[in-house]
């Protein structure tokens, strides 16, 4: 017998799994378009350097690399962001900005497989590119809400951050190189009891310690950004509260802020992102359902200055809080004695935009009858 | 299954479980007749939404990562082997121990770096590399899963990474202590998700547990 294993964290997906990833693509579809995203796909495998534009931690280890037959290094795209970036700044320099872009794609990353976590997995997103500014993230973000909504979820949140409040307070901290990077690395890390012990250890003013330390774990309404502390004499970190606060009152404006909470520990694996970044949470799943933010640079690694915006929703991991599909429209199974007359009868069905199999195996009534039993929710018309 | 309404927390059996329910009673939280002894996995306390999970110490960070559970109390011995996504709270100062580099008494008088290339038996495979990679030094890591002590002895490894408290097993089985690598006490983690999603019940938590555990930290 031939092999029939699979790589570890690759699935396959049965006709009704299928059927709620086109349903959740459609839903999602329709609502990008509405925003007027248009829709693109870019290449499952790109140059390595390519992929890498951008991130500033060794991705490498998540990556599926591969040697292409020239000799130079590809790999299996992670995400879409840095792909769509790329092809906006080779194609549509010309193009009429802010350009409004949407995908639905396949990924893959080299993680340990588990629950909610695959080597291959689909993600939809939209990417607002040439359009800086609160308003251009309150869109993309609405969207997000909007999407989960639609998909009909109901407790979701999503955490809302400027990631220059972080970075600024941390630039103007006055730690040394060494000790940024460490702090970075266990802000990242998530790991509290270590970070308190370094700010602890450190030479710095101890108000900004305090906030450093705070920021992690603040979280809550909009009301948390009061107990930042004294930042205004950090003006970077100051204008980053500032457009918070903006985004916030935008969301508002959209009637979508129940979803909303400030949470300053939402840093995004300090990638590309440069200003407002945000996460999506079901408090049914214990990993993300979606994350973005803005990246104001990454277009310019590919030689086109551009700021931009946008988010991806993890369809897996949504597939699996979501609530059982809707009842399908009754399904019919036409057979019977003269095959025009099941034939006519069928295309008639289709036409009203019923779905309809026909017997091709002439099989009697009552086995019909059982065959639709076990499909459920069919109906049996036997023409004699 | 994590349920929307119930906080759930893993905890460890063994001897961390003693001072574990200390805590939990310091805490305000129900607590009564958890015991590591029973065939009972699942401790639920309908009154206070709560519930806790009686877990091998490896498995809480699976647990917590996974979100089967929300909380999770747990050596940061366990937590730095595994890795795991999850965000490290509190330190609660109880179960102290330390990592250390161990080998046979007659080579006492080695450096480390006479051990490059030799074998190393280890139940922390990855801490253990690390730390020698971090050295410049490259070795052979076996791993086991219990009485590491045993392997210098027969011959299968030539030192060992392992965890020390009072020191008493290594001294038992005639190992001494050639290098540290980095201390270990009992530590709160929380699910990234259970974080946000149950930040009202858990920040509550968590300021009673640092104050508890400062506490501790002066006597």
């Amino acid at each position: 017998m031939k092999n029939k294993e699979i790589p570890k964290g690759l699935r396959d997906f049965l006709p009704d799994e299928v059927k709620t990833r086109r349903k959740m693509e459609k839903k999602a579809l329709a609502l990008f378009r509405s925003y007027g995203y248009k829709e693109v796909r870019t290449p499952t495998f790109e140059y390595l350097e390519v992929l890498e534009a951008g991130t500033c931690r060794d991705i490498r280890d998540e990556l599926f690399l591969f040697i292409d037959r020239e000799g130079r290094i590809v790999s299996l795209r992670q995400e879409m962001t840095v792909g769509i970036a790329r092809m906006a700044a080779t194609h549509l320099r010309e193009a009429v900005f802010p350009q409004r872009l949407c995908y639905i794609a396949n990924v893959f990353r080299h993680v340990q497989p588990q629950k909610a976590q695959y080597r291959e997995f689909w993600q939809m997103g939209v990417e607002l590119l040439g359009a800086s500014g609160p308003r251009a993230d309150a869109e993309v973000i609405n969207i997000a809400v909007e999407t989960l909504r639609t998909m009909g979820l109901e407790n979701f949140k999503i955490s809302l951050n400027q990631i220059a409040i972080f970075n600024s307070l941390l630039a103007e901290s006055g730690m040394t190189e060494a000790e940024k990077q460490l702090v970075r690395h266990l802000v990242e890390q998530k790991d509290l009891v270590e970070l308190a012990r370094v700010l602890n250890d450190s030479h710095i003013d101890d108000e900004v310690k305090a906030t450093i330390a705070r920021l992690p774990v603040l979280h809550g309404g909009i009301e948390v950004l009061d107990q930042l502390g004294k930042i205004e004499h950090n003006r970077r970190a100051s204008a980053a509260v500032a457009e918070l606060l903006k985004v916030y009152e935008d969301l508002q404006t959209y009637g979508v802020e129940e979803h909303i909470v400030i949470d300053m520990g939402v840093l995004r694996g300090l990638d590309y992102y440069t200003g407002i970044v945000f996460e999506g949470y079901s408090s049914e799943l214990g990993y993300g359902l979606l994350g973005g933010g803005r990246y104001d640079n990454l277009l310019n690694q590919f030689g086109f200055a551009c700021p931009a915006t946008g988010f991806a929703i993890g369809m897996d991991r949504l597939a699996l809080v979501l609530k059982e599909p809707d009842e399908e429209p009754a399904h019919y199974l036409v057979g019977g004695t003269v095959w025009p007359r099941i034939v006519t009868k069928a295309q008639e069905l289709r036409a009203q935009g019923y779905t309809v199999e026909t017997d091709v195996q002439a099989c009697s009534r009552a086995e019909l009858e059982r065959r639709a039993q076990q499909i459920g929710n069919c109906q049996v018309i036997y023409l004699d | 299954m994590m349920q929307n309404d119930y906080l759930t927390i893993a905890l460890c059996k063994g001897n961390l479980l003693r001072a574990t329910l200390e805590l939990l009673a310091a805490a305000g939280l129900p607590h009564e007749g958890i015991s590591g002894d029973t065939r009972n996995l699942v401790f639920t306390f309908a009154e206070a939404k709560l519930r806790y999970l009686m877990c091998r110490p490896t498995d809480v960070p699976t647990y917590v990562e996974q979100g089967a559970a929300d909380l999770g109390i747990v050596g940061k011995d366990v937590i730095v082997e595994q890795q795991k996504d999850v965000f490290e709270l509190v330190d609660l100062g109880f179960g102290g121990c330390r990592f250390v580099v161990a080998v046979p008494a007659q080579m006492k008088n080695m450096r480390l770096k006479d051990l490059n290339y030799r074998r190393v038996a280890t139940k922390f495979p990855r801490v253990a590399e690390e730390f020698f990679r971090k050295q410049g030094m490259q070795v052979e890591v076996i791993k086991l899963h219990g009485n590491i002590e045993l392997a210098p002895l027969i011959g299968i490894a030539d030192m060992i990474v392992d965890i020390v408290s009072s020191g008493r097993t290594l001294r038992e089985n005639n190992l001494v202590e050639l290098a540290q690598i980095m201390d270990s006490t009992t530590r709160l983690i929380s699910n990234r998700v259970s974080f946000r999603t149950k930040f009202n019940r858990i920040e509550p938590l968590v300021q009673i547990m640092q104050q508890k555990a400062k506490k501790g930290e002066g006597q």
